[in-house]
């Protein structure tokens, strides 16, 4: 009798905790779409063109898009190649001491505290130019976004099957032909969805921008000059007491999580197919 | 070797010469303030920024004890929902909507940190505010539930904030290893007449590893959390075990203090300090987990 009541508290106890755990997402999404929304329909399509208005009055967030896509371009640029080649040397020599360790390292930065990073970023290239730039906040989001391409390059590498290769080989191909040829061509689909992980991921990323981009309200400057960005706007703007201010960050917020769902559920979503 | 790994050699090189480069960069900027006033930036409660730099002392122990009990309600809550729910979605769900629950989850653990924090400050602390005065009108004689007059922004809006952020995080870890439990086990388990809720018991500590490892790393993610974090914790030079009380954390102390810092001249080595042990933290607690998770075979 006792062991069956300690069954039903524990089934209770698992339902419950799949709720406590669902529950607050729903909540994050039901209330960015209940407080957005109304903001994006009250400012129009200014709300993306125009930049930060004077308290109580409209405008729109185009600086923060504009530095948003700016310093991801950027970091893209910079980090995607170093990235990908790091991960195609874990995969394609995985059984030295460097591998190992390079393995290693990517995963402990997968976890790094991101706010160190544009600290680190911070001393070797803010202090020395003099100023915030684009520049700074992309090679910040560079280093957040390494290890994320790396590790699904290393991933999609692997999962590619020997025989693909060793036919490579038996035709006399080199080895740079056949990982860039052959491996990588194949491969592609895992590489391509960890470039698209890693994109998603820094363009939500507020702590390493805070002291790298420097921030922007009202104008929309080249790569050495300070820009704005989405997160990094809805940080300041949520800290400030106008009304109009909270609900620009509103619909900042609800920008901001439409493109990353637009970019992470059809990776997920065609995850479940295959 | 061949010309190929030559050539990635210096790629590779690269990736680990801005992490010991990072480390340097923390190092030497840290060592004004050590010189100034040695370990005591460790170990006292004291901010006292001054134009005259002999007077300027900087004392961040506020800052690791917030760090260190946020991050630990964080655990506390998370974790035992992490197992529930990892378990849940193993055994109870039909196979074809187990995916209706995880990628959920798996959105929530890649979901922007700032939405966390907006979501935090509008709503969560809110809420909470109103709970802690409830509870700070009944039970105040219990030290937990003390501090006078809540508004909201406390360790606790912090740790509850930071438990929503990495139980996706540590669940998936757990039910990974927790469906990779062999066969056999379960049902050789199931074959000595077991209820649900003993055989679970015994599964569970078979994957004891992953447990452990899936809470050090949730551990480390909550020690890194920066903006969600500094919205809400108030960012108060405060050491109270009131879970009501507002604090500080190492992450909110610098993305809070840092820019007027260069106004004074020992404060932005106070702060490289600060993240000095920000970096060590992780480190070690990021380290512990993926020791303990490749020893066990799971990564």
């Amino acid at each position: 009798m006792l062991r069956e009541l300690k069954n039903k508290v524990f089934v209770i106890y698992l339902i419950l905790s799949a709720f406590l755990v669902i529950l607050p997402l729903f909540h994050i999404l039901f209330s960015v779409f209940a407080n957005g929304i109304p903001v994006l329909l009250k400012y129009g399509l200014a709300f993306l063109t125009e930049t930060l208005p004077a308290p109580n009055r409209g405008g729109g967030i185009f600086p923060a898009i504009y530095g948003t896509f700016m310093m991801v371009f950027l970091a893209s640029l910079m980090g995607i190649p170093l990235a990908v080649l790091a991960g195609i040397f874990v995969a394609e020599y995985p059984n030295n001491a460097l591998s190992r360790a390079t393995r290693s390292l990517l995963l402990i930065m997968l976890e790094f505290p991101t706010i160190l990073v544009g600290l680190f970023v911070m001393a070797i290239l803010v202090m020395p130019i003099g100023s915030f730039s684009a520049l700074a906040g992309a090679f910040a989001l560079m280093i957040v976004m390494l290890p994320y391409v790396a590790t699904y390059t290393e991933q999609a590498m692997r999962s590619v099957p020997a025989q693909y290769k060793e036919g490579a080989y038996a035709l006399g191909l080199r080895k740079v032909r056949v990982v860039f040829s052959i491996t990588l061509k194949i491969a592609k689909k895992g590489v391509i969805t960890g470039l698209l992980i890693g994109m998603a991921k820094v363009s939500g990323e507020t702590a390493p921008l805070i002291f790298t981009a420097g921030n922007a309200w009202r104008s929309t400057g080249g790569v050495l000059e300070p820009v704005g960005a989405i997160p990094l706007w809805i940080y300041y703007l949520v800290q400030q007491p106008y009304t109009n201010y909270h609900e620009i960050a509103w619909g900042a917020a609800l920008v901001l999580m439409l493109f990353f769902l637009a970019v992470f559920l059809p990776i997920r979503l065609s995850m479940v197919r295959t | 070797m061949d010309q190929f790994k030559i050539f990635l050699l210096p790629v590779v090189g690269l990736v680990f010469g801005i992490i010991i480069l990072m480390l340097l960069v923390f190092t030497l900027n840290s060592i004004p303030i050590f010189q100034h006033e040695g370990v005591a930036i460790y170990t006292t409660n004291i901010w006292k920024a001054s134009e005259v730099s002999e007077e300027e002392f900087y004392g961040i122990l506020s800052a690791i004890y917030g760090t260190i009990y946020t991050s630990t309600i964080a655990i506390t809550i998370s974790l035992p929902i992490s197992i529930g729910l990892a378990v849940f979605v193993a055994d109870l769900m039909p196979r074809r909507l187990k995916e209706l629950l995880i990628i959920p989850t798996d959105i929530m653990a890649g979901l922007p940190t700032i939405l966390y924090g907006i979501w935090g400050v509008f709503v969560l602390v809110p809420t909470l505010a109103e709970i802690m005065k409830f509870i700070h009108g009944h039970f105040s004689f219990i030290p937990l539930f003390s501090y006078y007059n809540p508004t909201g922004f406390s360790y606790l809006s912090a740790g509850v904030l930071l438990a929503i952020m990495v139980t996706p995080f540590a669940t998936s870890l757990i039910r990974e290893a927790y469906v990779a439990i062999p066969n056999i086990y379960r049902e050789a388990v199931y074959s000595l007449g077991l209820t649900r809720f003993e055989a679970t018991k015994v599964l569970l500590s078979y994957i004891k590893p992953a447990i452990i490892a899936g809470t050090l790393l949730a551990f480390g993610r909550a020690v890194g959390e920066t903006v969600a974090v500094s919205l809400v914790i108030g960012n108060a030079f405060n050491i109270d075990a009131s879970l009501f009380a507002p604090g500080y954390t190492i992450s909110s102390l610098i993305a809070n203090q840092f820019g007027n810092a260069f106004a004074y001249k020992l404060m932005p080595s106070a702060l490289f300090s600060a993240g000095l042990a920000l970096f060590t933290i992780g480190l070690i607690v990021n380290i512990a987990g993926l020791i303990v998770l490749k020893r066990w075979g799971y990564a």
